[in-house]
């Protein structure tokens, strides 16, 4: 699997990183950032619009700027660097929308089978963390790299 | 390695900005670090989760 995706800028630590989405709308600058959470090595992943006039960022803006795979594809990118940092780290994400928690789940539906040969993906649903499957509704999701210190 | 090899790497090439360095200590999408961090409160990390032992 290699899909199309947009160069990214980082600061040093790569845990924000910086692309430009290019598209019928024109240039919209996007912003990807893990931050730490109360627990130890765990991350989370968001990313949005980033306002030029402002420098506020978005995470519920619609862009429509035709470039939806690409985008994501890009910022799973981000997470491939991330974890060549941070190899033993967890990454946790959820959508800022219902919608967008299931484009998610449908993004890595696709490429379950790529992304299960390096990565462990769990999905969130009733409480509890299972392994991701198909067809399945999830509240949230955490990955994990599968050659870190960890076994699971 | 060349370009296209460059680009069939999983793993991108990152070109580091400085001017990045402003949003590292912002809280952006706070929001959303205060629902995971909830969620992992109530949750947890998934429970098969264990160390690697080493055997003798």
């Amino acid at each position: 699997m290699q899909l199309d995706r947009y160069p990214l800028k980082a600061e040093e630590s790569l845990m924000v990183f910086e692309f430009i989405s290019n598209g019928p709308k024109g240039q919209i600058p996007k912003l990807v950032k893990f931050s730490e959470t109360n627990l130890k090595d765990v991350y989370n992943l968001a990313f949005g619009d980033k306002d030029l006039t402002t420098g506020d960022l978005n995470d519920l803006a619609i862009s429509n700027n035709g470039d939806s795979e690409k985008v994501l594809a890009t910022v799973v990118s981000t997470v491939y660097a991330f974890y060549d940092r941070y190899p033993n780290s967890y990454i946790y994400a959820t959508g800022s929308t219902k919608a967008r928690t299931r484009l998610y789940r449908i993004g890595i539906t696709k490429y379950l089978n790529e992304i299960t040969k390096e990565y462990y993906v769990y999905g969130l649903r009733n409480s509890e963390w299972e392994i991701f499957e198909k067809e399945i509704e999830y509240e949230a999701f955490l990955a994990k790299r599968k050659n870190s210190n960890f076994i699971i | 390695m060349n370009i296209e090899e460059l680009n069939k790497r999983k793993t991108p090439v990152v070109i580091i900005d400085d001017s990045l360095d402003k949003y590292k200590d912002l809280p952006l999408f706070q929001e959303k670090v205060d629902k995971a961090n909830e969620m992992l409160r109530t949750v947890g990390l998934p429970k098969a989760n264990k160390k690697k032992t080493r055997h003798a």
